[in-house]
């Protein structure tokens, strides 16, 4: 029993450290702080999901950024013609399912890089096509004002709500994925992985897996693009396409995707280090843009994939066993 | 099963092969390298579709199904190379097989509910009895890549047994393992076989497979040469010049 009861210590530490983050930090920065977590939040749930799908299932679907996309806009859309928050958000979530139903069940049935390509062309496809729709999507500008979230009458705005609203949508992912991955579901899906031909000598219906656990993490990426756009309150097609797959990739690296924490670890560090890379290089150089950053993020991917293969999440364990063998020694002794 | 043929491009793989299998017995399946064993098992498992012929199970068709339909109607096989689950553990290993005989839902295992938690429960109670049969309960929590190759095997079976079988398949079960894990498992096989399950062993180790088998097939080329007990199929001649005296010289220092 001991060591679930100190898998349980951790997860309460983190959720009360998060719980209590906004009242600790001076009120100076209490907004910036808070805003650059609710990003955290919403990425790192999104690279969750991306991390499940690409890791333990080994589906390599660059899509991602799509779904989150599809579902900022079907909500903001909804939303802005005056259909309730929480209808919108379930609205988009079902048509992402049956979007993802449509696409899925065809694409799945490649493997591999050439279910990368085929997945990157629908990313392009959904990048260039939503500008397209006119005044539907709000063209290139994108959609612009959209009314706060408010549920049962209750309005949510600011950084302060959603700081919660986010996190607790990311750490809900966290959890439902590992009680998933845990489970039967789990296994089949991770069975696959690692020997499809066994895994269906087991009974696993190895194509309706893959096609459950791309509609899941599809839906689960509708749901952060819903809390995206009620929190910026306007959807742009530049939020999502090939930048921001980009950045989850860099996310999933850095954290380290075979653990499933690891891309909400990535999230953290990404963000935070290009935050203090904006505020100490924007002194220095005499331009900041997508550019600069993007090289950044090369050269830590590099930097990461040579010193640390698993990510940050597996040097973590690695740290921590080789913690639990000099205490060892030291009890032996 | 009857009259089943494979071919892969011009080459016959399987060429009309038909046998029956006599429930609660041992059969081995034995041939030169290429006779088609594998694929065979393949076909029978769903893996590979044949072109022609049928196959029965239990009085039902299972022919041409999907294989994780097949496996659901109580075929259990290992594989020759293990195919084992690298990432999950050896108890998760024997888990996975429970596959089949449980239901739980995406929805309900990610979150947890009582229905999901109980089955849950009950799958690592029977992959336990089916590791403890093998004798493999104090690897449980191990990961798979710190298991020797004789281990491996056995989880496979564990993993085999899991589903429940009423036929297991077992694809070159000994094949490098040491005299002593042979021996063990030729014990875990009787004990197999005192619990009703019917089983056809694929194998090279000839003495192994006459020593056990109530009946041996013999396969070359994709054609079934022959078909009797052992002592009888000893003594084929056909089976002797495809099989047997080629593999003779090598017999002295395979056999344990």
């Amino acid at each position: 029993m001991k060591p679930i009861r100190k898998i349980l210590h951790g997860w309460c530490f983190i959720v009360i450290a998060i719980g209590i983050l906004p009242f600790v930090v001076p009120g100076l920065y209490m907004h910036y702080i808070t805003g650059v977590m609710c990003f955290i939040a919403m990425y790192g749930a999104l690279a969750l999901g991306m991390g499940v799908l690409l890791e333990q299932a080994g589906l390599f679907s660059l899509a991602h950024p799509s779904w989150f996309g599809i579902g900022a806009y079907i909500t903001g859309i909804l939303a802005m013609r005056g259909i309730p928050s929480i209808a919108a958000i379930i609205i988009a979530a079902i048509s992402v399912a049956f979007l993802a139903y449509i696409i899925g069940a065809p694409l799945l049935r490649l493997k591999g890089y050439y279910l990368a390509c085929a997945t990157f062309a629908l990313l392009l496809i959904v990048d260039i096509t939503i500008p397209q729709l006119g005044s539907l999507t709000g063209g290139h500008d994108g959609l612009l004002g959209i009314p706060p979230l408010s549920i049962a009458g209750f309005v949510l705005k600011g950084d302060f709500h959603f700081y919660y609203l986010t996190w607790g949508l990311c750490l809900g992912t966290l959890w439902f994925l590992s009680n998933l991955m845990r489970s039967r579901f789990g296994r089949a899906i991770k069975s696959f992985n690692d020997s499809e031909v066994a895994s269906k000598s087991v009974g696993v219906n190895v194509s309706g897996y893959k096609l459950q656990v791309f509609i899941l993490t599809a839906v689960m990426a509708s749901f952060v693009g819903s809390f995206f756009c009620f929190y910026i309150r306007y959807a742009n097609p530049l939020m999502f396409g090939f930048p921001l797959m980009v950045e989850l990739v860099t996310m999933m690296i850095v954290g380290g995707g075979k653990t499933l924490y690891g891309p909400l670890l990535g999230s953290f560090v990404i963000l935070w280090v290009r935050e203090i890379i904006h505020i100490y290089l924007g002194k220095v150089l005499p331009v900041m843009n997508a550019q600069i950053d993007a090289t950044f993020f090369g050269v830590i991917i590099v930097v990461i994939l040579i010193f640390m293969p698993g990510g940050l999440a597996g040097w973590l364990d690695q740290l921590i066993q080789a913690g639990r063998k000099v205490r060892e020694r030291f009890a032996r002794a | 099963m009857v009259d089943v043929s494979k071919h892969f491009g011009g080459i016959f793989a399987l060429n009309k092969v038909s046998f029956a299998l006599r429930r609660g017995s041992i059969t081995s399946l034995i041939g030169p390298n290429g006779a088609g064993k594998t694929t065979l098992i393949n076909v029978v498992t769903g893996i590979y579709t044949a072109d022609e012929g049928g196959i029965h199970f239990q009085g039902k068709d299972v022919f041409g199904l999907s294989a994780h339909l097949v496996a659901s109607k109580g075929i259990g096989r290992t594989f020759q190379l293990e195919e084992l689950f690298g990432s999950l553990t050896v108890i998760e290993n024997a888990m996975a097989g429970c596959h089949v005989n449980s239901q739980s839902r995406m929805i309900s295992c990610g979150f947890s509910l009582p229905s999901a938690r109980k089955e849950e429960k009950r799958i690592r109670n029977e992959a336990m009895e089916n590791l403890v049969l093998v004798g493999l309960e104090k690897r449980a929590l191990d990961p798979i890549s710190k298991l020797p190759l004789g281990e491996r095997k056995l989880v496979g079976i564990a993993r085999a047994l899991s589903m429940k079988p009423t036929l297991l398949m077992l694809d070159e079960p000994v094949g490098g393992l040491a005299a002593h894990e042979i021996k063990k498992l030729v014990d875990l096989i009787h004990t197999l076989l005192s619990k009703g399950l019917t089983i056809l062993i694929v194998e090279h180790n000839m003495p192994f497979v006459m020593s056990l088998s109530e009946k041996v097939i013999v396969l070359d080329e994709g054609s079934k040469i022959a078909e009797g007990p052992p002592e009888e199929v000893r003594r084929d001649d056909e089976v002797i010049k495809a099989y047997l005296g080629e593999e003779v010289s090598d017999e002295s220092h395979s056999g344990p």
